[in-house]
């Protein structure tokens, strides 16, 4: 991944406060053309919030936040002529077709319905002349999908996209979003489903209570976080349970020891487990999952911090 | 019938007025307070022999008689003047009571999904129906049986206790009868949008079918089931018959309902909704273009009910133009032109008090349209739309202007009806500038309640429905407030009470201007609020 000097998309310390409740406290990230980022947090993060902000439905209470170098609620109507956008609960007028409504969305966007429409309507396997009203959660979905990613933009918003969707629809839209990088396109995709976001997303910024809490590639939040080590040594090891870094021992019955290192302690566990003679030793990068788990747990978040 | 379908109905009927019972105390108190409040102030308005008489001269007349119903023979008391007036009004307010209430807690929870929750449980087949109309009945003949002590207390002269309970429980039977039809329809229709139209259009045949018998052949009002409430001849026969036909017309409804209901699948109708386009028509562009493709069909009913309802009004104009029905004396005191000139006022006061209906009628659809960029916003149809290249002026000025079209054709359309009809009878026509004039007249005060609209969806999304009952005060003022001799600063707090003799007089210019400006200057301000405000508001 190479890093512009432009980003499509820039939010700096943006806030939303609702009344009394701060939906957002401080979300900053960037997303950048030819880009993939990925929105990740807990239900009531504030994923959906920031989002509407960014649509320019909200309007937020303090910070920055442009689109194509655009103010988001000022020149809101600009902006929207290169975005495309897939709302986490799409809702359909209940009397309308698919087809009709796809139309409707192409046309609201100055596009039209192409051979690449109908493509798509064939690949996600959706019948377009059925009312809205007989539509499955994930039917929906792939109205309000396929109307999006026939659309020409230049940024692509997709909240929870997948949800709905059954495995082989799920890869056909990994695919399509493959193609929009391919073309250069920047897109913000927020999900709960981490393999996902493991597999498609360049780099990845974590939401918690109203705040962005990391971003980073994923290669760089692993440095961030544990490597879980299964190690066997001929010398005892009585003292590994205490060393820094070094959480949740356990010792197996045929007396390996599992073992989690925090990333920036790794150097200093291999040095002493090296003086014991290793066996056999085995190590596990961490996986999204446990990241994920370690930014949601607020203790460890706390301890992390200190 | 097994018990095992009516399982756990007694708690889903609990659990409904649970969640209900804002609302349900709010229209019962409204309703309550509006009839006991009349009754408790009737006698003072009409105590005396000569008020008695004279209000009952004007009950007596054609035009009366087709907004309240046929009077019973004399002799009068204030109880009997007050069972004449307030019978057919608190008739229709019920139903459209039971009609929301119904109609929201069976199809409308079964379009959004709550049904399927609850029937995944160890929940009868048929306890969400029964609960629903348990829930109802209670509603219905708890507000009758308060109506009946009230009436007992209210110190109107002439009452008597079984009239007072007939009255009461009668109005409890009405209501209740039409949340079975309600009840009914929500089974053939799959969506709650057709069947509230559906089950309004049978209110509507009924409401002019009774109007017609009355005006010509009382005595087939009978057939009418919504008539009925006009056969208790309350405080002069107490006829208890009307009610029993009520119950036994609900019983059986309620019969029919459980049975389409056990013979259809939840979320369907036996109506089906059927394939459609599979791609868009050209002419679904653009907001205004999808807000008709939404509203289209509900727009037409409208537009030609209304006009429906004008006709029927009018087609009665040769009876209530006829002065010398009322009082034969005339003949000999007056030569032909001045009858004729005193069958035309008779006619233009009618008129006046029509257009008034007519207004209310045309602002529910206006006020409904502008209220959909809240309603749509809430329920996430919109949510696609604002992402997209419209602005907010573009949104905000293409409901308004829908809305705007609506209202002055369905306007239009009543009065267009009234000509028509009107015409059709006489004998020498009436002038289309008549009826022009009240068109032109209305029109001011009409767009100022669809501004308030667009003010509270700018300003104050969650209050959004205030406006309706705005407009039904300024209808009860409008409607009664000579009858029920209201003070005249009563009439100014709407911007109909400045619109006064129309048609009796011309429609005064400085007014239309003035109040035409207000419109404008309100749907501006509403814009303004609109821009800035957020559009997701919980």
């Amino acid at each position: 991944m190479f890093i512009q000097a432009n980003p499509t998309l820039h939010i700096d310390h943006l806030q939303k406060r609702f009344g009394k409740f701060q939906a957002l406290k401080n979300i900053t990230f960037d997303i950048y053309p030819g880009e993939v980022f990925g929105f990740i947090g807990p239900n009531g993060a504030g994923k959906s919030t920031t989002i509407r902000t960014l649509l320019g439905i909200l309007r937020a209470s303090g910070g920055k936040a442009t689109i194509f170098g655009r103010d988001v609620f000022k020149d809101a109507v600009k902006i929207h002529q290169h975005l495309a956008y897939v709302p986490g609960d799409v809702y359909l007028w209940p009397n309308l077709t698919g087809g009709e409504i796809i139309d409707l969305f192409l046309k609201l966007s100055h596009n039209r319905h192409t051979q690449k429409t109908d493509e798509l309507i064939k690949k996600f396997q959706l019948d377009p002349t059925k009312k809205a009203r007989t539509y499955s959660k994930g039917n929906r979905q792939k109205v309000a999908l396929i109307a999006a990613l026939s659309t020409e933009a230049q940024l692509y918003i997709f909240d929870e996209p997948t949800s709905g969707l059954d495995p082989l629809n799920e890869e056909v839209f990994q695919q399509e979003v493959l193609k929009l990088k391919q073309a250069g396109k920047a897109v913000l995709l927020s999900s709960h489903i981490l393999s996902e976001v493991e597999k498609m997303c360049d780099r990845i910024g974590i939401i918690r209570n109203g705040e962005i809490v990391e971003t980073g590639t994923l290669e760089q939040m692993r440095h961030l976080t544990r490597t879980v080590i299964k190690v066997q040594t001929a010398e005892p090891t009585p003292e590994l349970p205490t060393l820094i870094g070094v959480h949740n021992v356990v010792i197996e019955d045929n007396g390996s020891q599992t073992l989690a290192v925090d990333s920036e302690h790794l150097d200093a566990v291999m040095d002493y487990l090296s003086k014991k003679q290793i066996l056999s030793i085995q190590a596990t990068p961490p996986t999204l999952e446990d990241l994920f788990l370690r930014y949601y747990d607020s203790n460890e978040v706390d301890q992390h911090a200190n | 019938m097994q018990t095992k379908r009516f399982q756990k109905t007694i708690f889903l009927t609990k659990f409904n007025f649970k969640r209900d019972w804002f609302k349900l105390s709010l229209w019962a108190l409204v309703l309550i307070a509006l009839f006991v409040g009349v009754a408790g102030k009737f006698t003072s308005l009409y105590g005396s022999k000569a008020g008695i008489d004279q209000i009952v001269k004007t009950l007596k007349t054609p035009a009366m008689v087709s907004l309240f119903g046929k009077m019973p023979q004399g002799p009068y008391t204030s109880a009997d003047v007050f069972a004449a007036e307030m019978t057919v009004f608190m008739a229709i307010v019920a139903v459209i009571m039971n009609y929301y209430f119904v109609i929201r807690n069976t199809r409308g929870e079964e379009e959004s999904g709550v049904l399927e929750l609850i029937q995944a449980h160890a929940v009868g087949r048929m306890s969400h129906l029964a609960a629903v109309l348990i829930e109802s009945f209670v509603l219905n003949f708890g507000i009758g049986l308060i109506y009946a002590i009230g009436l007992q207390f209210a110190g109107l002269s002439g009452t008597d206790t079984n009239g007072n309970f007939l009255l009461g429980i009668g109005l409890g039977a009405v209501g209740f009868m039409f949340a079975t039809v309600a009840a009914v329809i929500a089974q053939l229709s799959d969506n709650s949008r057709s069947a509230t139209i559906l089950a309004y259009l049978i209110f509507a045949a009924m409401y002019i079918a009774r109007m017609i018998t009355d005006v010509s052949h009382p005595k087939y009002t009978w057939f009418v089931p919504l008539g009925w409430v006009e056969k208790f001849s309350t405080y002069q026969n107490n006829n208890w018959l009307p009610v029993v036909f009520m119950l036994l017309v609900s019983m059986i409804l309620i019969l029919l309902a459980f049975y389409l209901n056990g013979h259809r699948d939840i979320g369907s109708g036996l109506i089906a909704t059927r394939p459609g386009r599979k791609n868009a028509s050209i002419f679904l562009r653009g907001p205004i273009s999808l807000l008709w493709r939404l509203n289209r069909i509900s727009i037409v009913v409208w537009f030609f009910g209304i006009m429906i309802l004008g006709m029927t009004y009018g087609s009665i104009f040769n009876t209530i133009g006829d002065i010398l029905k009322t009082n034969p004396m005339f003949s000999q005191l007056l030569d032909t032109k001045a009858i004729n000139t005193a069958n035309l006022l008779l006619i233009k006061q009618f008129i006046g008090v029509l257009i008034i209906v007519f207004a209310v009628l045309a602002l529910i659809p206006g006020i409904s349209l502008i209220n959909y960029l809240k309603t749509g916003e809430n329920k996430g149809y919109l949510e696609i739309i604002h992402s997209k290249p419209t602005s907010r002026l573009r949104l905000f000025s293409s409901i308004t202007l829908v809305s705007l079209i609506t209202s002055i054709a369905v306007l239009f359309a009543g009065i267009l009806g009234l000509y028509l009809g009107g015409n059709a009878v006489m004998d020498q026509p009436l002038k289309f500038d008549l009826f022009w004039n009240c068109f032109i007249g209305y029109l001011p005060p009409t767009l100022i309640m669809l501004g308030i609209s667009t003010c509270l969806l700018g300003w104050m999304p969650k209050f959004v429905s205030l406006n309706y009952g705005y407009l039904i005060v300024g209808f009860f003022v409008k409607y009664f407030g000579k009858l029920l001799k209201l003070p005249d600063w009563t009439e100014k707090i709407t911007p109909f009470g400045f619109i006064d003799k129309v048609p009796v007089h011309n429609f005064d210019v400085t007014t239309f201007w003035w109040q035409l400006l207000i419109a404008v200057i309100l749907i501006i301000v509403g814009y303004l609020g609109y821009r800035r405000r957020d559009l997701i508001t919980g």
